[in-house]
């Protein structure tokens, strides 16, 4: 446990706008557009928090609390993220399993909402989301397994240790690691060639679907989780999958650098990629899955190392 | 006798009179007493749990019946009475005014004795009696309870099915008395591994129909959706539990060694059982069957961490063995807590609906506000949330997996990362369905008449269910207090686990603070939801594209699990029939009807009735009802003996 890693989570909190905006701006000058800036998502984020929220006839206490739900997940979530290899020190630990838990419970509680409105594109996206999740968690766990295998459990600070320097490159299996973790990102995230998150029609919404019916504070939380989301697979991804020193201050070097590259790595995907058809996903995931799994063969059997 | 016996004894005296007592038309009181008996049995299983002794006689291959108590018989017994009194308080308000509820009082007085009967019994005798005994009284319940044809046929398939796979409980059972092998694993080690194969592989079967493993299960989704709705939770929560005792004995107790290929079967039972049993609750529109087939998924859960800790005990590392061991033995608590819980919601929702069909619900959190609160409870626990119990156990069981990968040699850490992936994939099937299930009948407007006036069913009922919702909080709070004294439980336990306050830790690899999870996710929820404030705009519709929003747009069970049946089309295969009927050119209407059909029914089941009846028929041709004809029979056996006799072939 570390007290500026601890600081760092919490600047997370604030930071984790700036994910989606840079991503925003950098593919609008990859499209040979202007665009917003950078700081487009806190622009948004102050005049939702400025308007009253809506409450669609016929929903209950289930559909008003829901986005608070799926807020404090996301900072759990946040805080359970270890920061250049060392745990936060605000009591949710940093398990690796854990954190799986928490981001099951917000993508319970928005379709739990979904199902409060009765709205048909929140349904629609929820059914989506949960559909490719059932894939998508299955190679988010076993992607997990690639780094938890080196360091011997899921503790996620041990996990970026154990994933720290030159050596754990040398064998196939971490490289696998970090191909079907870069699914994961694609997916948590909402970013093309999964789901569009530029969409304003209905229905191809995936991530914006159950947010439709959400107006004022209760958007402004839920956009922020959004943005939250970005935040914690990006760190993840950074932290376990992408070349890393051991120590704490260069590792935090490395960090930034990792997020921007990662950033940048997904604003050129989104740009040179379409949108794919929905019922192709999981056969892309199963891919995904297949990689991890012959990853861990390839681990266990010593090859490479 | 020390008091703790006499406590079991008066007890198993309290509960028949209690049987006696409802099946006279004192129903109510009947049930009371019945559950005031089970207390007494809970006192008695907790306490030979807390204090790890052992009451009453040991376990014996002789015949003669004997019975007694050991920590893991006081586990599933505490067990038993935690779920069983709440059952008792919800049947006293639930069966009064069924059909035949004197008897069928009597009967579940009856059937929580042979329950009670199978985890106390101590020897083979007593043991297959209880057993039989636990299987044939639910299905006369059944039958008094509900006549209709699908009851009948019910309990036909029920009967059926596990008879034929029971018969490898006899199998097993009397193999082990034959070599000496009941409560003693020396006897099974110097048996030779013919006679452990024999006896683990009928065991498998056996046991393992009963607690409804893939491909066993087919009775189950028929059995427990037309039994009442205190039956149907006491079947789900607890019948098969006993199951997995039984299970648990052979397998881990009296074995002696344990062969490797038998923790892979089991790895691989469960990674069927779960995946399958959740897929296919999430296609059904019945209620109670939806959980009928969830209890599959459960119980696969459990299989799989019981195969992680056999591997783990055959390598020798016996931490790890206690750890996955305990995993299965909280996931069967939790599993027994939150299925008896929605059983018995379900039972509620019926009752004020008079529906189960999941199109057929909708809006009931609003109208009951302590059925739904809790069902919402029971829904979040068993999708495996944090920080509700089911998440516990499954966490437990991801880690034992996880480290199945890492501590284990390829072949078997391939099957482990299958498995692993598998349990994920479970995960977030089981948090569809369950989503789908409360979405369905807890939220939006009410689909019926009779749903929008439906309200809260009397104190007992509603207490019964507070009472099972708060049980799945607290074990989801504090599971770590338990820890310790469920992986003491294993055969050959190693050095104890560490006690390390409410939470889990699993030392080395991680751990999941509880209480800090609950309590900061709860705060800042409150916080976030306060900051939202009061202000709200005027109420609005909600967004259909400018149209009104009519009935007709209402999401149904199909329209939510639809991109996932198109996605699985080929495990799922989905029937549909659509039928436009056109008149002078205009469409009429449009009528769409489908369903979805297990897999395992079609490939497997009916082709065995099939040759089954095939075989019957030509049976039958030998009886022509003809005395001649028999008689005929009669002596054409008696000359083969002859023959065979002055042959000299029968000795």
């Amino acid at each position: 446990m570390s007290a500026a890693a601890t600081v760092i989570q919490l600047a997370g909190i604030v930071l984790a706008p700036l994910l989606p905006g840079s991503i925003q701006s950098m593919k609008a000058r990859l499209q040979g557009r202007h665009g917003a800036s950078l700081l487009q998502p806190y622009r948004t984020l102050m005049r939702l928090w400025g308007k009253s929220a809506v409450d669609p006839e016929g929903t209950g206490p289930v559909y008003r609390i829901a986005p608070a739900l799926v807020a404090a997940c996301m900072l759990a979530a946040v805080a359970i993220v270890p920061i250049a290899g060392r745990a936060g020190a605000l009591g949710l630990g940093d398990d690796a399993l854990v954190l799986i838990g928490v981001l099951a419970l917000s993508r319970f509680a928005l379709a739990m909402a979904a199902w409060d409105t009765g709205n048909a594109f929140a349904l629609m996206a929820c059914a989506r989301d949960l559909m490719i999740a059932v894939f998508g968690e299955a190679l988010l766990v076993l992607a997990m397994l690639l780094v938890a295998l080196p360091a011997h459990g899921t503790d996620l600070a041990t996990m970026s240790s154990a994933a720290a320097g030159t050596q754990i490159w040398n064998g196939p299996a971490h490289w696998c690691g970090a191909l079907a973790f870069a699914l994961v990102i694609l997916v948590e995230t909402g970013r093309q060639p999964i789901d569009n998150p530029d969409t304003h029609l209905e229905l191809t919404m995936i991530h914006e679907g159950p947010l439709l019916e959400y107006g004022g504070r209760d958007l402004a939380l839920l956009t922020w989780a959004g943005a939250a989301r970005h935040w914690v697979f990006i760190v993840l991804g950074a932290e376990l999958y992408l070349p890393h020193p051991a120590g704490f201050a260069a590792g935090l070097l490395t960090l930034t650098a990792s997020v921007a590259v990662l950033c940048c790595a997904l604003a050129v995907a989104e740009s040179a990629q379409a949108k794919m058809r929905i019922l192709r996903v999981p056969a892309l995931l199963g891919v995904g899955c297949a990689i991890a799994i012959a990853g861990a063969g390839m681990w266990i059997g010593g090859v490479g190392v | 006798m020390p008091l703790l016996a006499w406590a079991a004894l008066a007890g198993v005296a309290t509960l028949a009179c209690g049987s006696i007592l409802a099946a006279t038309d004192r129903l109510r009181s009947g049930l009371m007493v019945q559950a005031a008996a089970m207390a007494l049995l809970g006192v008695a299983g907790v306490a030979v749990l807390a204090g790890g002794q052992t009451i009453g006689a040991p376990f014996h291959s002789t015949v003669g019946l004997a019975f007694g108590l050991d920590p893991l018989s006081g586990l599933f017994l505490a067990l038993l009475s935690f779920t069983a009194i709440p059952t008792l308080l919800f049947a006293r308000d639930y069966l009064p005014g069924r059909p035949h509820a004197p008897a069928v009082g009597a009967l579940t007085g009856v059937f929580l004795l042979s329950l009670a009967g199978v985890l106390a019994a101590r020897d083979v005798v007593s043991f297959l009696v209880f057993w039989e005994l636990m299987t044939l009284v639910p299905a006369a319940a059944i039958l008094l309870a509900g006549r209709d044809r699908e009851a009948r046929s019910a309990v036909y398939a029920y009967i059926a099915i596990t008879h034929l796979g029971g018969a490898g409980v006899w199998i097993a059972l009397l193999a082990l008395a034959h070599h000496g092998g009941i409560g003693d694993p020396a006897a099974m080690a110097s048996a030779g591994t013919g006679a452990q194969t024999l006896v683990a592989v009928a065991a498998l079967i056996g046991f393992g129909t009963k607690a409804g493993f893939i491909p066993l299960h087919s009775w189950l989704p028929r059995a427990h959706p037309v039994a009442p709705a205190h039956l149907s939770a006491l079947m789900s929560g607890m019948m098969l539990k006993v199951a997995l005792y039984g299970l648990i004995r052979v397998e881990f107790d009296w074995l002696g060694t344990t062969p490797r290929w038998l923790g892979l079967a089991l790895l691989a039972v469960g990674l069927c059982s779960c995946l399958g049993g959740v897929l296919w609750a999430l296609v059904q529109r019945d209620l109670k069957r939806l959980l009928a087939y969830s209890s599959i998924e459960n119980v696969g859960i459990v299989a799989l961490a019981l195969g992680a800790s056999l591997l783990f005990s055959g390598a020798g590392d016996r931490t790890w063995a206690d750890i996955a061991f305990a995993a299965a033995l909280l996931q069967i608590t939790n599993h027994a807590v939150f299925k008896t819980l929605l059983f018995l919601g379900a039972g509620a929702l019926d009752r004020a609906t008079g529906s189960m069909d999941l199109d057929h619900l909708g809006g009931l959190l609003r109208r009951m506000p302590w059925t739904g609160g809790a069902f919402l409870v029971g829904g979040m626990a068993i999708a495996g949330l944090p920080p509700l119990n089911g998440f516990a156990s499954e966490w437990l069981v991801l880690q034992s997996l996880v480290h199945v990968v890492i501590r284990e040699p390829l072949g078997i850490a391939l099957a482990g990362a299958l498995a692993l992936g598998g349990l994920a994939a479970t995960a977030a099937l089981a948090l569809l369905c369950f989503a789908q299930m409360l979405g369905l009948t807890l939220l939006g407007v009410p689909r019926t008449q009779r749903c929008a006036q439906a309200c809260d069913p009397p104190v007992g009922m509603r207490a019964a269910m507070a009472a099972l919702a708060l049980m799945c909080v607290a074990l989801g709070l504090a599971p770590g207090l338990l820890l310790p004294t469920l992986a003491g439980l294993a055969p050959g336990a190693g050095a104890p686990v560490a006690a390390l306050g409410a939470g889990l830790h699993v030392p080395g690899s991680g751990s999941y603070p509880t209480l800090g999870l609950a309590l900061a996710i709860a705060a800042l929820t409150g916080v976030l939801a306060s900051a939202r404030g009061k202000r709200r705009a005027a109420p609005s519709a909600s967004w259909a594209c400018g149209q009104p929003f009519v009935p007709a747009l209402r999401w149904s069970s199909e329209s939510f699990t639809k991109p996932l049946r198109l996605v699985l089309e080929s495990i799922l295969r989905p029937r549909r029939t659509i039928e436009v009927t056109h008149a002078g050119g205009m469409v009429q209407s449009v009528s769409y009807e489908g369903e979805v059909h297990s897999l395992l029914d079609r490939a497997l089941y009916e082709p065995t009735v099939r040759t089954g009846l095939r075989a019957a028929a030509l049976a039958r041709r030998t009886q022509s009802g003809n005395v001649r004809t028999y008689a005929a029979y009669l002596l054409g056996l008696v000359m083969a003996l002859l023959v065979l006799a002055q042959t000299g072939i029968l000795g």
